[in-house]
């Protein structure tokens, strides 16, 4: 079983950076391992929820997958290992040493040690709850193992019947738990936990490699450490809710429009890998839904910097890489999935009603700066306040919040929040108990890009004076 | 990829430069350290491995319900306490936990979907162990499974 377990994300990963490294350019920006790693993984993962979602629209939720998904794969790779020796490879990353002095060690080592106390606490969390929090098993794993046990009947998982359960909500996470099963041969807990731990501390590789490619490794592990220190993302990891797992496609997305900031002047190719990677979050929960729009806008708004001609090859790069998972969602959505329960539940009036009702905006904005300002507290102060004084002490990086997707980013993310808040105002029945169980979420999913960006834009320490880099002979 | 900005340290006030991104770093590691403290905690006090969680134990508690329901499609459920109370805060925790049974159930029992109603042929009671189970009426009792279990059947 364990072995199964392993294989099925192995499989994924492998596959992942297998096609992503076909996909490098091969000019201008340099392959770097642990962020190929990462991102790769992360479309290795969305690969194969949909592949499986094709699967079981064909033949059902069966055994024969995993053989059919590792051959398939394992083709692919064969594919990219002969197409690589005969095609130029990306360039390796050139290798310079950074000069380092004892206080990187320092941060290095409580990188280190965050990292792995926040696996025990990942570990101590599931044990206490291996089946996650109420939404987990009102949900996502009920979805899962309706599709795993149902067999043939798999669809009834999708039933109109029990609304609450909400079976309109993208696949990613319910079918990577069926997948999981079918790897191991049985239904398990492991495997929504080894779903839950992938995304969790995927989303933490991703934004240190990011960010150690894009400006140096002091500043991806001052951004991890944040990460990994914010009590809400590891103990909302072990929820075994979607909430991380879109998180982590929303900073896949960002992360791959950053590297088309930097190289997107010799190639399109990241601008497509971000529409992908928008896409997969769009299969992950619905809010993928506004993040793609949001995205969209922020790429339009990024015309008034970059030009029309530059957003507009952007934007059509985008949405290349956006169609395919279009499409499939589009299928998911027209096919299986019931009606939306917050649509179907609208009414004119009502709606009408709430949204001319000021006291309704009065309270969601009172809930957001509450809610923002206390975000990430972990007994000794918010994140948001740690993040604002460390952004006044380090100031910003001029070069790179010039660069058009920073403001591209910043714009969709300041849009994700607007559009919440619309959400809220005009479609929650019961509003004081929506903020209450949601709003931490969905800032939540938001908050791996938020430090990207931050982390990105804000000078590193060896560029203030810092005392990260060991001081120059004389 | 490199990174673009090279390094440009702010020689032109430089003491000033260095304090503050101690300071910065210092109140970063700070944070760090307090969420590291509250982890070890939190793996500390985990239970042992061999102690059932609540959820796993409810379930249990339908294993022998699975085996007997149909492979697929509708059964009711009737279940407790009543969603209602004498007042309104009572009568909240009694729905909220009346729904979180329910939904236990459902989880217990899927792929067969539960419906809140006594209008399919199949219908489970999820009583109160220490109360009576009463069966609806036009059903019959299939099994008694104890600890507050019934699987009821429509009379023919």
């Amino acid at each position: 079983m364990t072995v199964g377990l392993c294989l099925s994300l192995l499989v994924s990963a492998a596959a992942g950076v297998g096609l992503l490294r076909l996909a490098w350019p091969r000019t201008g920006a340099a392959w770097r391992w642990p962020l190929g790693t990462a991102l790769g993984a992360a479309f290795g993962v969305g690969l194969s929820s949909v592949l499986l979602y094709l699967w079981m629209l064909a033949f059902g939720p069966t055994q024969g997958f995993p053989l059919a998904e590792s051959g398939l794969l394992g083709v692919l790779m064969i594919a990219a290992l002969v197409r690589g020796r005969t095609a130029p490879q990306p360039q390796p990353a050139p290798s310079h040493r950074e000069r380092r002095g004892r206080p990187f060690y320092l941060l290095a080592g409580t990188a280190a040690l965050a990292l792995v106390a926040a696996g025990a606490a990942f570990l101590g969390s599931l044990r206490r709850q291996p089946h996650g929090e109420w939404d987990a098993w009102m949900n996502w794993d009920l979805r899962a193992r309706m599709i795993f046990r149902g067999g043939e009947g798999w669809r009834t998982a999708f039933s109109g019947m029990i609304p609450w359960s909400h079976p309109d909500y993208p696949l990613m996470v319910q079918s990577l738990v069926v997948r999981s099963w079918l790897y191991a041969g049985r239904e398990t807990l492991c495997g929504p936990a080894l779903v839950a731990a992938a995304f969790t501390f995927g989303t933490v590789a991703l934004l240190v490699a990011a960010l150690a490619a894009l400006r140096n490794t002091s500043q991806g592990l001052l951004a991890g450490l944040v990460l990994l220190s914010t009590p809400f993302f590891i103990i909302h990891g072990t929820s075994l809710y979607g909430d991380v797992p879109i998180g982590f496609f929303f900073l896949a997305t960002v992360v791959c429009l950053a590297l088309d900031g930097r190289y997107g002047g010799a190639t399109r190719r990241f601008a497509v890998l971000a529409g992908a990677a928008a896409g997969l979050a769009m299969w992950t929960k619905n809010e993928g839904l506004m993040f793609v729009p949001a995205m969209c806008a922020g790429i339009l708004v990024s015309g008034t910097f970059s030009g029309w001609p530059a957003a507009r090859r952007r934007l059509v790069a985008f949405g290349m890489g956006l169609f395919p998972m279009l499409l499939v969602a589009a299928s998911f959505k027209l096919r299986l999935a019931p009606r939306n329960d917050l649509l179907a539940t609208l009414g004119i009036e009502r709606t009408i009603g709430w949204i001319t009702d000021p006291r309704r905006y009065f309270l969601t904005l009172r809930e957001y700066v509450a809610h923002l300002a206390t975000f990430g507290n972990n007994g000794l102060g918010s994140a948001t306040w740690l993040l604002l004084a460390y952004f006044l002490a380090m100031g910003i990086g001029r070069r790179e919040v010039d660069r058009v997707w920073t403001r591209m980013t910043a714009v969709a993310l300041a849009l994700m929040l607007a559009g919440h808040y619309v959400v809220f105002v005009a479609m929650a029945y019961d509003l004081p108990r929506l903020l209450n169980s949601s709003l931490d979420r969905l800032l939540l999913q938001l908050w791996p890009s938020a430090l990207f960006l931050l982390f990105m834009a804000v000078r590193t320490p060896e560029e203030v004076g810092s005392p990260l880099r060991q001081a120059s002979p004389s | 990829m490199t990174a673009s900005t090279p390094p440009t340290p702010d020689n032109g006030n430089g003491s000033w430069a260095a304090i503050r991104t101690r300071l910065a770093l210092a109140l970063v590691l700070l944070y760090a350290v307090a969420s590291v403290a509250a982890w070890i905690r939190l793996a500390a006090t985990a239970p042992a491995r061999s102690v059932p969680d609540e959820i796993s134990t409810y379930e249990l508690r339908f294993q022998a319900l699975r085996g007997t329901l149909p492979t697929q499609g509708v059964v009711g459920y009737l279940g407790h306490p009543d969603p209602t109370g004498p007042t309104p805060a009572e009568s909240n925790a009694n729905s909220l936990l009346h729904f979180k049974r329910y939904l236990l159930a459902q989880y217990a029992l899927a792929p067969v979907l539960l419906l809140e109603s006594t209008e399919p042929e199949f219908v489970v009671g999820n009583f109160d162990p220490e109360a009576m189970p009463s069966t609806p009426a036009g059903f019959r009792i299939v099994r008694d499974f104890g600890d507050g279990l019934v699987l009821f059947r429509r009379s023919p």
